[in-house]
Order: structure tokens, then C-alpha cells, then sequence
């Protein structure tokens, strides 16, 4: 291939890896890394490459499957989000001492923020502390030829390497040259401005190419001296010489202080270590901005100052508008689900889980967010202390969804059922790795590059484990599954086996029909309404308006499924009558 | 030269099909163009932010009061990203909406931005179909040929991003929205 494409971070990636010659591919996806895999599949047809490529059920087997391939000589890679290397920490921190015939890259996408992870972690900090080569990308292009000399690199030491992006890197886009890289060529890092010792700037990552645009809006791109770091561990001798010869070292760096660590001692070093750069969070333009330019005047450089125009707050404070957080998507099976499990008990106590559906605590079912798992075992943990306290029955309802199940459960679930304790755990099986883009599950018989595999069903597995109650029904019909969660409850208040599992299964909608309208007929929402607001208040459903001139609810036109579920919601008997319009889904045969 | 661009709605009304479209009409005439999106969480009906840069520029991000112009899809998400746009910045609004309210108003005259305020979607509806709304901002923002975005450039963009049998229908909203600019501007005095 010649010439260039747009694409994000992620693509670019993968197209580094396979122009390097990679063989090997696993990855469970996590945002903000989920890419990477479809486009090696991508690039993979494109080139007529031979790759296996798999989706694995979660970061460890990833990391172990391109661990072994690496070892028996194959060019390897496994992705991940940042959490996902805690889970592959194990296989991980052994590769320090196992040598490799092959090649292995472990790409871990760290979420700076977070804006979409349970913590916010420095994938570097974990390589650079147990001596892990590792390297920074900061752009797509950057990035694609990072991702082809970290595997060749490691081809050339025998050891894994890790590649660090963030979501920043991993989504921007840009025209990325589909060129082959040269062999072992040289990668982009090194001095950029030499401007004296006054002021230099060590960074990385999408941070250096923030505070060069800085650098260019403050005038002070003839005033510090600039170096961009891409190598992180082992540090290069060229950047401790840099910050050696500085008299002031501002380090900007995602988000832990690493460099900062490296170079600490060389010189008069600015921070987050002394409280020059904010110790949590993303560093956006903004951020940099401010950085640079209190430590510009500090060091008494001129600079061309940015000052906020207050007036604009000010103005727009005035006005309203429509908070938008995070929400479920109009017609959601999840929201049907925390609705049920809300009103069967309404004073439980509710684990749980990492997914789309951590979004149920708008909705008063989601009390904790741990990990991917927790649930489960945070549920274990509450049912002990309920008993060793001897305190009031307080039911316990743990949710969790099919890939999260499937990813780190089935452990907890079989420790949990075979000392029989007493809590249901529902399991909200929307077929798919909703919140990711789409994955399949070990449930969907389908592979990575859409031939069949073996399914696997959920409920097989779960009685499997040991679980005694296990029940399937649709949360779209509301009623029914209140009524199953009821019917676990009594079988455990009868001093049957615990936990009970509820499997309640509905396919997500984006996945089942791509986001189009699924039901036809449009809901008259307005129809018998008397104002009470029970659906806007407890259902949290973004296709519900509440008009205020008419008093009455209606559907938000662009947004509302007309799935008919919220009617079940509605407490006037005789909207209840109607029907929903989906269809409860059979169990897997 | 270079521009700095705000996207701005939300999801599932086509802002990051309309974002593309700008990096690949920059990137086609020749420019380095980045863009970086803002999803939040939700899939549908939240905030989407998507920032492109165009010249030479290294980092995609938007910094406070630095963008040229901001292209909002939906009007509550233009006052919630404001602080993005510069004094004498370009807004263009989709809203069924006359005016925007009296205290933005002052500000905008202020800060010299000219907005204008355009029922994108009554446009998308007139000429096929409603979520077609963004390449009817798009139509519109091409009057103002801002660099390289003339109608012309914008439109082989968006041939080269939706499928064939789509273009038609995307073609005509785009005009139309264009359309709506010229008609609506050759009579009126630019602030």
C-alpha cells in the first residue's frame, strides 16, 4: 500500500504492528483500546497477512495467549485498556525473566481522565517500575511506527515490551502513511526547540504536541528549549543530559510521574511532585496552557498571555438548558431490568458491575462499581457481614452483564455457590459486549473474524457451577421478571442453596437492529397521563420528555423506540394494559 | 494558515460523520488536519464534542476562546461550548429557534461573533430525511468558504464518506443548506 488514509490512533496501531510482521493478536476489549483489534483484522485482509486473531475472554488469557506464541516464536501482540493490565499482571511481570523466541507487544490504552474507567493509572509507571522497555505514543502516525519498532525491538532483545497510548492518541484522527517502516529505523523523539537553559520542557505522549501548540499561542516557541521523549524506560542518556543542563525542567507527562522520577535530582524540576502540574486528570490545552504560563512568568520569560473572558460564564449562566449526563439508550433492556429489581426490593442492597449498566445506579440499583466481577464477590462479602452481625434480612441484588460474566464471574460464582451464599445475582445477558463496540461473548458461537465457534450458555455454566436457582426470563416484560426475582428470594429465604441467579436476557438494541427504530408503531404517551412524572423520575429514560404547558409526558421523537416498556411503569391502569412491543427471547438451545 | 473547528451536539444525530467530513476535505486540499471526539458515555442522546484542527497544528485539542468556528447541532450544546469560540468567530446554529436569548445575545455582539441560527432539521425533512440535519450545517457552513472548505471541496468529502446509494439524498441537503446561507445573508448586514 502507498500514499495516505485518515484514521484514529487505535488503526494506526494496528497498522504498525502488521506491516512489523505480526502474527499473533489477542486482545478483550476496553475502552479506550477496543479498535485495535477489528483493524488488524482490517489491515490483516488489506496486506494478506497470515495472523490468528482472537477476541479472548478477558486480559490475562489475551496476555497469555500472545505470551506462549511469543515464547514458541511467533510475533505477538496482546491489547488492552489500563485496567485490563491489572488482570494480566500475573503472566506480565513474569515476562521480566522468561525469554522469548519471538516477539511480544503488550498495548495497554490508559484513560487519563478517567473518562470511562474505574481509575485513572500510568501504564508506564507499572512498566518502568518492574524494568519493562516501554514507549509513548503521542499521534496516529507516531504511533504506527512506534507500534512497528516496539515489535521489532522486542524481536531484537527477546523480552516483551509495552506500548503505552491514551484515549487522546487512540481516538484522535488524522492522514497516517500506509508506507512500510523501515527496518529497526529510527523513531521520533529527541530535542525540538533548542532555545538556551532558562526554561526546557520535558514530555510525552499527546502532551507533547499540546504544549507545542502552546508554545506557539503564548509566543514562546524562540524562548524554552523542547525535548520529546518516546522511549520512556530505559531512559535515553540524550533527555537525562537535556534535564541535566536545564537551570528549570517543566515535565509534562500522562499522568503519573515517571519521567519526572527519571530525571529527578538532575536538576531544578517543576512538576507534579512540587504542584505545578494538577495531580489527577487529563492534561487538555487549557491545562497545559496555564501551566506553562504561570512558569513562563515565574521564570521571567515574555509571553503573548491568555486571559478568560469572564463575560461568557457570566452570560450563559443566565440561561438554562438540559443537564445531559450519561444515560441508558431509549429503549434499553438494562433500564427495564433496574426498574424491576428496584421496585421487587426496593430497600436491597445492590452490587455492581463494570459495563453500560453501571449506569443503573441513576436509577437507584447500582450501589458499588469496584471491578470487573466485583459484584459477585462484593455481594459474598455483604452476605457474611449481614450474618456475622446477625442484623435484618436485608436482600441482596447483584447485577452483572453477559461479557463481564464471562470475563471474571465464573471464580467467584463457584466459590460463592459452594458455601451456599444467600444473595441473587442477575445477570443482564444482552448477547454482546455492548459497551466496547460490539464484541462478541463466549455465548455469541461467533469468533473475531465472524466464523462460528462453539456457544457456550450462560445457564449451562452457571449450573455448572453449582447454582441451584437458575431462571430465565425477559426484563421487557416487567412483571414477570419482578415476579422471578421474588421467587429467588423465597427460595433462599427457604433455606434453599444460594446464591440464586436470574438470567435476564433481551438483546441489546444498537446490536440487534443497528440503532434503527425496532417497533413500528408510535406510542400516544400523552394518552390517559395525569402528570404524576413516576416514568421521568424512576424509569430515567432519555426518550421521555415531560411537556409542562401540557402537564402530561410525551416521546422524544428522535430518540424514543417505541419499545413500550415505560407503559409498565406507569402507574394509571390503563396505560398499563397495553402491551410491549418486544418480544421475550427464548433461552439459547 | 490554520482553523480551529468545534463540533458540537448530540450522539446519533451524524456530528462525527460530519467531523470526518472536514478532516477529509482538509486533508484532500492538501492540509495536516487532526480531529479528537468527546463521547461521554452514552451511545445516544448525549453530549458529543468533536474538535478539528487544520494547519500546523500537533495536537487536535481546542483551548479556550481559540476555536474559528463552531458548528452546533443542537442549540443548547452551542451555549454549553461557548467558551470554546474566539472573539470574532463564526457560530452556526441548528434551531428552530428566531434568536438566541437576550444576555447571549450582548455577548455575542461583544465578542463581534456572527451567529446565525437555522432550522437544519426542517432542511434535512424538506429534502429526504431528518438525520441528514448535519449535512445541511455543513451546506451552510460551506457559503462562508472558510479555507478549504468550499461547497465543492466539502461535497467530494462527503462522496468519499457515505455510501453511494446515500449520496444523492445527502448531496441535495447539503445544498440546500448552502442555499439557505446565500438567501439568507445576501440581504443581510454581517455583524
Amino acid at each position: 500500500m502507498n500514499g495516505t488514509e485518515v484514521m484514529i490512533g487505535n488503526q494506526a496501531i494496528a497498522l504498525g504492528l502488521v506491516q512489523a510482521g505480526l502474527e499473533v493478536a489477542a486482545a478483550y476489549p476496553g475502552t479506550p483500546s477496543s479498535e485495535i483489534l477489528p483493524a488488524v483484522i482490517d489491515f490483516k485482509r488489506r496486506l494478506g497477512k497470515d495472523i490468528h486473531i482472537e477476541w479472548s475472554v478477558n486480559e490475562r488469557v489475551a496476555m497469555e495467549v500472545a505470551f506462549g506464541a511469543a515464547m514458541a516464536g511467533k510475533k505477538a501482540a496482546c491489547m488492552m485498556k489500563q485496567v485490563g493490565l491489572n488482570v494480566a499482571f500475573v503472566p506480565f511481570i513474569k515476562g521480566r525473566e522468561v525469554p522469548i523466541e519471538g516477539a511480544l507487544v503488550v498495548i495497554s490504552c490508559d484513560d487519563p481522565g478517567p473518562q470511562s474507567s474505574q481509575t485513572e493509572q500510568d501504564s508506564r509507571l507499572i512498566a518502568a517500575l518492574f524494568s519493562f522497555p516501554v514507549f509513548d505514543v503521542s499521534s496516529p502516525e507516531d504511533a504506527r511506527l512506534l507500534a512497528a519498532h516496539a515489535l521489532s525491538y522486542s524481536s531484537r532483545i527477546k523480552r516483551p515490551v509495552l506500548l503505552r497510548s491514551t484515549h487522546r492518541v487512540s481516538h484522535a484522527r488524522e492522514a497516517v502513511s500506509l508506507e512500510t517502516p523501515g527496518q529497526g529505523g529510527a523513531i521520533d523523539e529527541g530535542l525540538k526547540l533548542s532555545n538556551g537553559r532558562r526554561l526546557g520542557i520535558v514530555s510525552s505522549g499527546m502532551g507533547f504536541n499540546v504544549v507545542t501548540d502552546v508554545l506557539g499561542e503564548l509566543g514562546l516557541e524562540n524562548a524554552v528549549s523542547l525535548y520529546k521523549a518516546a522511549q520512556i524506560f530505559p531512559c535515553p542518556p540524550e533527555l537525562l543530559r537535556f534535564a541535566g543542563s536545564m537551570e528549570n525542567l517543566l515535565v509534562l507527562e500522562e499522568t503519573d510521574e515517571v519521567l519526572e522520577a527519571l530525571v529527578s535530582g538532575a536538576t531544578r524540576v517543576f512538576g507534579r511532585s512540587t504542584g505545578h502540574v494538577p495531580r489527577q486528570g487529563e492534561l487538555t490545552y487549557n491545562v497545559v496552557r496555564g501551566i506553562v504560563q504561570a512558569l513562563a512568568e515565574a521564570t521571567g520569560l515574555a509571553t503573548r498571555p491568555f486571559s478568560p473572558d469572564a463575560a461568557i460564564e457570566e452570560a450563559v449562566s443566565s440561561i438554562s438548558f438540559p443537564p445531559r449526563p450519561p444515560k441508558l439508550c431509549a429503549g434499553c433492556p438494562h433500564r427495564a431490568s433496574f426498574y424491576a429489581m428496584k421496585q421487587a426490593f426496593p430497600k436491597a442492597v445492590f452490587p455492581g458491575d463494570i459495563g453500560c449498566y453501571t449506569l443503573g445506579t441513576s436509577q437507584g440499583a447500582v450501589d458499588t462499581c469496584v471491578d470487573m466481577g466485583g459484584s459477585i464477590g462484593l455481594a459474598s462479602g455483604f452476605f457474611e457481614t449481614f450474618r456475622q452481625d446477625g442484623g435484618p434480612d436485608v436482600p441482596i441484588l447483584a447485577s452483572i452483564g453477559d461479557s463481564t460474566f464471562f470475563h471474571a464471574a465464573l471464580p467467584l460464582l463457584y466459590d460463592a455457590a459452594a458455601k451456599g451464599k444467600r444473595y441473587v445475582a442477575v445477570i443482564v445477558d444482552n448477547g454482546t459486549t455492548a459497551m466496547t463496540g460490539m464484541q462478541p461473548t463466549p455465548q455469541s458461537g461467533m469468533r473475531a473474524e465472524g466464523a462460528s465457534d462453539y456457544a457456550i450458555p450462560i445457564e449451562e455454566v452457571v449450573k455448572g457451577l453449582g447454582v441451584e436457582f437458575v431462571k430465565t426470563i425477559d426484563p421487557y416484560e416487567i412483571p414477570v421478571m419482578i415476579k422471578a426475582l421474588k421467587e429467588a428470594k423465597a427460595h433462599l429465604t427457604k433455606e434453599g442453596k444460594g446464591p440464586a441467579v436470574i438470567v435476564a436476557r433481551h438483546p441489546c438494541l444498537l446490536f440487534a437492529k443497528a440503532g434503527k427504530k425496532m417497533y413500528s408503531d408510535d406510542l400516544d404517551l400523552a394518552a390517559g397521563c395525569n402528570g404524576c412524572k413516576h416514568c421521568v423520575k424512576l424509569f430515567d429514560c432519555p426518550g421521555l420528555i415531560f411537556d409542562e404547558e401540557l402537564g402530561k409526558v410525551k416521546r422524544d421523537e428522535g430518540i424514543c423506540v417505541n419499545c413500550g416498556v415505560c407503559l409498565f411503569v406507569c402507574p394509571q391502569k390503563k396505560k398499563r394494559a397495553h402491551r410491549p412491543r418486544g418480544k421475550a427471547q427464548p433461552a439459547p438451545a | 494558515m490554520k482553523w480551529e473547528i468545534v463540533c458540537t451536539g448530540i450522539g446519533g444525530r451524524g456530528v462525527l460523520l460530519a467531523s470526518a467530513v472536514l478532516i477529509e476535505t482538509a486533508t484532500s486540499a492538501g492540509y495536516h488536519a487532526m480531529a479528537s471526539d468527546e463521547l461521554g458515555m452514552s451511545q445516544r442522546g448525549g453530549s458529543v464534542v468533536s474538535m478539528v484542527k487544520v494547519g500546523s497544528f500537533r495536537s487536535p485539542f481546542v483551548g479556550r476562546e481559540n476555536a474559528d468556528v463552531i458548528l452546533s447541532f443542537e442549540e443548547s450544546e452551542f451555549y454549553r461550548n461557548l467558551t470554546f469560540l474566539k472573539a470574532g468567530g463564526l457560530a452556526i446554529v441548528n434551531s428552530a429557534g428566531k434568536e438566541v436569548p437576550g444576555p447571549v445575545r450582548g455577548l455575542l455582539a461583544d465578542r463581534r461573533i456572527a451567529c446565525h441560527l437555522f432550522d437544519a432539521d426542517a432542511i434535512a425533512n424538506r429534502n429526504g430525511s431528518v438525520q441528514a440535519s448535519n449535512m445541511a450545517m455543513l451546506g451552510f457552513f460551506s457559503h462562508f468558504a472558510v479555507g478549504p472548505y468550499t461547497f465543492g471541496n466539502i461535497l467530494s468529502a462527503i462522496g468519499r464518506k457515505v455510501a453511494p446509494k446515500f449520496f444523492e439524498m445527502n448531496r441535495a441537503v447539503c445544498e440546500a443548506g448552502r442555499i439557505e446561507a446565500g438567501g439568507r445573508l445576501a440581504s443581510e448586514v454581517r455583524p
